[in-house]
């Protein structure tokens, strides 16, 4: 569950930034999102996997991913995450997405995306933000990724996406199957506002 | 950065292959540097052992 709690407001706009309702800095810390989906990881990657973890923000999945036997790697876009990611332990890139990795190089690649529905004129305040914020239907990073992770999976490599009830996870299915991927339903987890659940993707 | 990860990393824009260029390192990693597109000439900086993939139009992109 994402945005609950915390006091602080945006100015004009009457309702708490999103920064502040987590109420941490500048980059996103685990939260039952990250748990779910590095459970999911963890049941799943098999010694020597090499892995990746896209948005890896404090490091936390990529970590749990080295801990279950595999080469992992974490990449975000933000460079205090990247810190983070590195002083964890974790093999830290600074890129977008999988942009800067070779073609089916990954066994198992993991997202944990910013999904929360946010209208456009609130995007992008600051790194939080960023990380938090899936623009007017959530899916503002979630279908780029579905357009590019498969080049990066090896030919029998997965990926595991975390979604949210609030994102729409048979419309993220449906445009996965646009681009090439087949997906199923691999654990969830109810919440009192939402259902996190964690799809596998494979290349059709 | 380890020197291993040159096997899975490539130019985030025409996905080839990079040079690796070692400004210091220890007996465990490269700590600064960049890495040198083959095909387009790119320069990607490495600093404190993270390389900087983004391409350049995203690199100052910093949220306040």
């Amino acid at each position: 569950m994402r945005g609950d709690g915390g006091s602080g407001e945006t100015e004009g706009s009457g309702r708490p930034a999103l920064a502040d309702q987590r109420g941490v800095e500048s980059v996103y810390q685990p939260a039952e999102d990250s748990a779910l989906l590095a459970r999911a990881v963890s049941e799943r990657v098999d010694d020597g996997d090499r892995t990746l973890d896209v948005g890896t923000g404090s490091g936390f999945v990529a970590a749990t991913m080295a801990e279950a036997g595999a080469d992992a790697v974490g990449v975000d876009v933000n460079p205090l995450a990247c810190q983070q990611a590195r002083k964890r332990g974790v093999t830290a890139v600074r890129g977008n997405l999988v942009d800067p990795f070779r073609d089916e190089v990954f066994d198992l690649v993991a997202f944990n995306p910013p999904y929360l529905p946010t209208p456009a004129e609130k995007e992008w305040d600051d790194w939080m933000e960023h990380a938090l914020s899936g623009g007017e239907d959530g899916r503002r990073l979630v279908d780029p990724f579905l357009e590019s992770v498969g080049r990066v999976l090896a030919p029998d490599g997965e990926a595991l996406l975390l979604v949210s009830s609030l994102t729409d996870p048979d419309a993220v299915r449906e445009y996965a199957r646009q681009h090439g991927l087949v997906g199923e339903q691999i654990a969830s987890e109810k919440h009192p506002y939402e259902r996190l659940v964690v799809l596998r993707f494979v290349r059709n | 950065m380890k020197e291993d990860l040159m096997d899975i990393i490539c130019c985030p824009l025409d996905k080839h292959d990079l040079d690796l260029e070692v400004e210091e390192r220890d007996d465990e990693e490269i700590l600064s540097g960049q890495l040198v597109c083959t095909e387009c000439g790119e320069v990607f900086p490495i600093e404190d052992g993270i390389p900087n993939l983004l391409p350049p139009d995203m690199r100052d992109e910093a949220p306040a």
